[in-house]
């Protein structure tokens, strides 16, 4: 089971297709995020563009839209900068609410890259003791 | 300094060593031969030709793979003689929690903004 996936639900007094255009539209993205490359399609690399501290241009979160379904369903792969090209998965649900929209975030592929740990886990009854550590010294931190 | 970077709410909230060492230790993870490596080292601490044995690949290649390790603290090496012994350490994985909870805040802050957003474009839309 992943139980690392974060999931996040919100609603709009808006339509889904307005939602939708603030999730795929270049400038709309900017509005709240940063601003794209080009409008997200299916199928394409996108990248969301920010400034590096001489003030070029810079990449802050990028990868590439796996699925499109104007305008209830949106997944795309994503990294940032400090990932170092580890990918995770992004994956936006609009359902209609009313007048309005019922957006869910599920962003997971942690456990995908944390997934060797929890084999190990299950190898060796060792790590019992050291997650017992380990928890201690996170909270400790 | 973190200017741009923090608007995102990911970088600003860690220190920057903090932000090397996840670094580290998410580059370290991202290759199929360095998870591969971790498994063995899980049964037990190994020398480089050990690890080496395990895989199709040069010694050398095997080197450079736990020097990445190594940078991401998920394992330490030790001499011991004209060996270095390799062993695994657990407490590397701490970071890859860490991003959990950093992204989780990262979501509920852009969340926020695009509310923000959604809303301003309705108020100019409809009245």
């Amino acid at each position: 089971m992943d139980n690392q996936t974060i999931t996040k639900t919100l609603f709009f007094n808006a339509s889904r297709e307005v939602v939708w255009a603030f999730l795929t539209d270049k400038n709309k993205l900017g509005t709240w995020f940063h601003p794209a490359d080009r409008n997200l399609r299916e199928g394409q690399d996108y990248a969301l563009m920010g400034k590096a501290d001489d003030g070029s241009p810079k990449k802050m979160c990028w990868g590439t839209v796996i699925q499109m379904e104007p305008p209830s369903k949106l997944v795309q792969s994503f990294t940032v900068g400090p990932l170092s090209g580890a990918m995770t998965t992004v994956t936006w649900n609009l359902e209609q609410a009313g007048d309005g929209t019922r957006l869910t975030l599920e962003h997971s592929g942690f456990a995908e890259i944390a997934a060797p740990f929890g084999l190990l886990m299950a190898l060796d009854k060792g790590w019992d003791a050291h997650f017992a550590s380990l928890r201690t010294r996170v909270s400790e931190a | 300094m973190f200017h741009e970077t923090g608007r995102d709410g990911l970088t600003d909230m860690m220190t920057p060593s903090t932000v090397e060492e996840t670094q580290g230790a998410f580059r370290a993870l991202a290759d199929p031969t360095r998870r591969a490596i971790l498994m063995h080292l899980s049964a037990r601490d190994m020398t480089i030709g050990e690890v080496t044995e395990h895989f199709s690949i040069t010694r050398a290649a095997v080197k450079k793979h736990l020097t990445i390790l190594e940078e991401g603290q998920l394992i330490s090496v030790q001499a011991s003689g004209r060996e270095r012994i390799n062993h695994l350490e657990p407490l590397g994985l701490k970071s890859v929690s860490d991003w959990i909870n950093h992204f989780n805040q990262f979501w509920d802050e852009r969340l926020l903004d695009l509310q923000r957003a959604v809303e301003d474009h309705e108020r100019i839309n409809n009245g």
